[in-house]
C-alpha cells in the first residue's frame, strides 16, 4: 500500500514509518501539515494517517479540504486527545478510525490493514452477503444459525457478533481494542477480560469439538481467524 | 396549599424592604402619636386661655342683674348661687375654675370652661361657657390627622411591599442564577439590570464571577487537554522504544506498565471529561431491560470464569434519556468492584428507573461510603488488590452528568456478610 503518514515527533514519525516500511508498504512520511496536503493532492494514496496536532496545517484541517475536493481516501487519525468528543470531531471531518496514543504497532498495523482491505471494496460484496463461509463453518446472518461440519451450533448474541466480525476479516490481525470498539461499542477497557473470556467460549463452540482451529491467538498482539 | 401559602409568607418575612417599611411605618406611627397629642394639648390650652380672658371682659362689663342665669350659651352666676347646676361646676368653682367635662349633657354641651371672676359690681361670679364647638374643631383636627398617618402608612406599607416584590423578583434571579452555576451550568448570568444600586452591584458581580468561572473551567480543560497531549506523546515515544526492544520477559513487562499508565490516565481523563459535560449531546432512550441483559451477557461468562456468579433481577425496568457507552461504562466499573472486592454472588439489578449492581461480600462500612466515591480513594483493606481508585468517582461523574442519583447500601444489613448494593437513580429525569 502507499501510505502518506502526517507525524511531527521526530521519535514516533520514524518509528511508525519504519515500522510500515518493514510491512511492505510505501511510505511518504510529512511532519508539516501544508505539505502533506500538496502531496495528497498531487498523487493517489491508498491510505492516510495523519496526526491532529502538527505545525502547518493540523491532521484535521488537512482531511477536511481532502474531502472537500471530494477525495476518499481511508484516513486513520493519530491523536493524543482520548476524548471521545474529539473522536467524534475527527470521523465528521471524515476520518475512518481514530487511535490514541500510546498505541501498540500492531494495533496500527491491524488498522491499517483493515482500512486498506475497505479501500479494495472486498468488504463491501462481503457486506451484501447474507451468509458467511470459510472453510467448513458457515454463518448465516438473516437466521442467525451457525454450522461447522454440517453440525449446528449455539451461539450467544455476542459470540455471534464476534464470530462475523472475525470471518468478516479471515486471516488479518484483529486486536483487542478492535475487539472492544467494534463487538461491544466500548471505548475503554473494562479491565475485566471481557475479550479473552468470550474468545474462550466461542472456541469452545467452534473449534474444540473439531480437528481443526480457526481461532488463534497472537500473544501480546491480538488473534487471528483462518487457516 | 398551606405550605405554599406557608412558603410565600416566609420570603415576605424575610423580604428586607418590607422589614424597612414597617419599622418606618412604625416609627412615624408612633412620632405622630405624640405630634397629635401635643397639637391637641397645647390648642386645647390656648383656646381655653382665650375663653378665659373673653368671660374675665365679659363678666366685668356685665351688670348682674339683668344677665344672671342660664342660657345654652353661657351660664353666668354669683358663687353662691349655683343650685341647679351639675355637681361638677361647684367644684370647679371651689378649685377657682377650669374645665370640667359632665357624664350627660347640660344645655347641649358636655365640656363646658369654668371662670371664676368678679362682675362690674365686684361681686363674685361663676362665668361658664360649653367648649362643645372647640371640642369638635379638636377632633376634627385629631381626626385628620389620624386618617393622614393611617394613608401614609399605608402607602408607605404598600410601596415597601411592591420595592420587597421588584428585590424579591432580581433576588429570586441572583439565586437561581447561583443555583444553575452550582449544578454546573456555567453559562448562566443574572443579566442585573443595570439600575445602578446595590442589588445591582451584586447581581452584577455575581455576573462577572460566573464569567471568571466559565474562563477557569474552559483553561482547565485546556489545561486537561494540553495535559493529555503533553503527556501521551511522552508515552507513545517510550512505548515505541519499549517495541523497537528485543523480545523478552522485560518488555512484556514494560509495555505491560506502560499500558497501565496509559489506561489510568485514559481514565482520569474520562472522569475530567464527563464531568466537564454539559448538554444532552449524544444522549439517546436507553431500554434500562435491554441494558442489563447485554451487561448479563457481556459480563456473565467472565464472572463465571472467576468462580462467581452472575444474575440480573429486572423489574418493571423503565426508559431513560442517556449517554449509554457512558452508563456501560459506569456499570463495568461496578461489576468489576464487585468481582475484585465483592462476594461469590453478584446481582445486576434494574427496577423501574434504577439501575445497580450488588454483591454478598463483606461490603463496607457506611462511614466509608462518602469516602470511597472520592477519586484516587482506596480504603486500606484494598490496598493489597489491584485498582486505581478511580471507578467510583467514575461512577459519580457519570450519575452527575445525568442529574441522577447514586445510592450506596448494605444488600441485607442484618446479615453477616452485609454485602453492598449500588444503585443509579435516573427518577428524576
Amino acid at each position: 500500500m502507499r501510505i502518506l503518514l502526517l507525524e511531527d515527533d521526530k521519535q514516533l514519525g520514524p518509528w511508525v514509518s519504519g515500522g510500515l516500511r518493514e510491512e511492505g508498504h510505501v511510505v511518504d512520511h510529512f511532519e508539516d501539515g501544508k505539505d502533506a496536503l500538496m502531496a495528497a493532492m498531487g498523487q493517489e494514496y491508498d491510505l492516510l494517517i495523519l496526526d491532529r496536532m502538527v505545525p502547518g496545517l493540523d491532521g484535521l484541517a488537512v482531511l477536511k479540504s481532502l474531502r472537500a475536493s471530494k477525495d476518499t481516501t481511508p484516513a486513520l487519525f493519530l491523536t493524543a486527545q482520548g476524548e471521545v468528543a474529539a473522536r467524534d470531531e475527527g470521523f465528521s471531518a471524515g476520518g475512518d478510525d481514530y487511535l490514541t496514543k500510546p498505541f501498540a504497532f500492531v494495533e496500527l498495523s491491524a488498522r491499517v490493514n483493515a482500512l486498506g482491505r475497505r479501500r479494495d471494496g472486498s468488504e463491501n460484496s462481503e457486506a451484501a452477503a447474507t451468509t458467511l463461509q470459510y472453510a467448513d463453518l458457515s454463518l448465516d446472518l438473516l437466521a442467525r444459525r451457525c454450522e461447522r461440519q454440517g453440525q449446528p451450533i449455539e451461539l450467544m448474541a455476542k459470540e455471534f457478533k464476534l464470530l462475523e466480525y472475525f470471518m468478516r476479516r479471515p486471516g488479518r490481525l484483529v486486536t483487542r481494542t478492535m475487539l472492544l470498539e467494534q463487538v461491544w461499542d466500548m471505548s475503554f477497557d473494562p479491565t475485566t477480560s471481557v475479550v479473552e473470556t468470550h474468545i474462550s467460549r466461542l472456541r469452545t463452540k467452534i473449534d474444540k469439538p473439531f480437528e481443526e482451529a480457526l481461532l488463534s491467538t497472537r500473544r501480546g498482539e491480538g488473534y487471528v481467524f483462518g487457516r | 396549599m398551606v405550605a405554599k401559602l406557608f412558603k410565600s409568607v416566609g420570603w415576605l418575612r424575610r423580604s428586607s424592604m418590607l422589614r424597612l417599611s414597617l419599622l418606618l411605618s412604625g416609627i412615624f406611627a408612633v412620632g405622630m402619636a405624640i405630634a397629635i397629642f401635643v397639637a391637641i394639648t397645647l390648642g386645647q390650652s390656648a383656646i381655653e386661655r382665650r375663653v378665659d380672658t373673653s368671660l374675665t371682659a365679659l363678666a366685668g362689663a356685665t351688670i348682674l342683674a339683668e344677665v344672671t342665669g342660664d342660657s345654652p350659651s353661657m351660664i353666668m352666676r354669683g358663687t353662691a348661687k349655683l343650685q341647679g347646676l351639675p355637681r361638677p361646676f361647684s367644684r370647679a368653682v371651689d378649685r377657682g375654675g377650669g374645665t370640667i367635662e359632665l357624664d350627660d349633657d347640660f344645655l347641649r354641651s358636655d365640656i363646658w370652661r369654668v371662670l371664676v371672676t368678679r362682675d362690674s359690681n365686684g361681686q363674685e361670679v361663676m362665668v361658664a361657657v360649653p367648649l362643645e364647638e372647640s371640642e369638635q374643631a379638636q377632633e376634627l383636627l385629631a381626626g385628620v390627622l389620624w386618617t393622614t398617618t393611617l394613608v401614609v402608612i399605608l402607602i408607605t406599607i404598600v410601596l415597601g411591599l411592591i420595592a420587597g416584590l421588584l428585590a424579591q423578583r432580581r433576588l429570586v434571579r441572583v439565586r437561581e442564577t447561583l443555583e444553575r452555576l452550582a449544578g454546573g451550568d456555567l453559562a448562566a448570568r443574572t443579566g442585573h439590570a443595570r439600575s445602578r444600586d446595590d442589588l445591582d452591584d451584586i447581581a452584577g458581580q455575581v455576573d462577572q464571577t460566573a464569567q471568571e468561572l466559565e474562563k477557569l473551567v474552559a483553561q482547565t480543560r485546556h489545561l486537561s487537554a494540553s495535559l493529555a497531549h503533553d503527556l501521551r506523546t511522552p508515552l507513545a515515544r517510550l512505548r515505541s522504544r519499549l517495541e523497537m526492544l528485543p523480545q523478552g520477559e522485560a518488555r512484556s513487562d514494560a509495555l505491560e506498565e506502560a499500558n497501565r499508565m496509559a489506561g489510568i490516565f485514559d481514565t482520569i481523563m474520562r472522569v475530567a471529561r464527563i464531568e466537564a459535560g454539559q448538554g444532552r449531546e449524544g444522549f439517546e432512550n436507553v431500554s434500562l431491560r435491554e441494558l442489563i441483559e447485554e451487561l448479563e451477557e457481556t459480563f456473565g461468562p467472565v464472572v463465571e470464569d472467576e468462580g462467581k456468579t452472575l444474575k440480573a433481577t429486572i423489574s418493571e425496568a423503565g426508559t431513560v434519556v442517556a449517554d449509554r457507552p457512558m452508563l456501560v461504562q459506569a456499570m463495568a466499573n461496578l461489576i468489576q468492584n464487585a468481582l475484585v472486592h465483592g462476594g461469590d454472588e453478584i446481582t445486576l439489578i434494574a427496577k423501574g428507573r434504577s439501575i445497580g449492581v450488588a454483591d454478598n461480600g463483606r461490603g463496607v462500612d457506611p462511614a466509608d461510603y462518602a469516602e470511597i466515591v472520592k477519586p484516587m480513594v482506596r480504603l486500606d483493606s484494598a490496598r493489597s488488590t489491584e485498582g486505581t481508585g478511580l471507578g467510583l468517582a467514575l461512577v459519580r461523574a457519570v450519575t452527575a452528568r445525568h442529574g441522577a442519583q447514586h445510592s450506596l447500601a448494605p444488600l441485607n444489613a442484618k446479615a453477616a456478610p452485609a454485602g453492598l448494593r449500588v444503585l443509579l437513580n435516573f427518577a428524576n429525569l
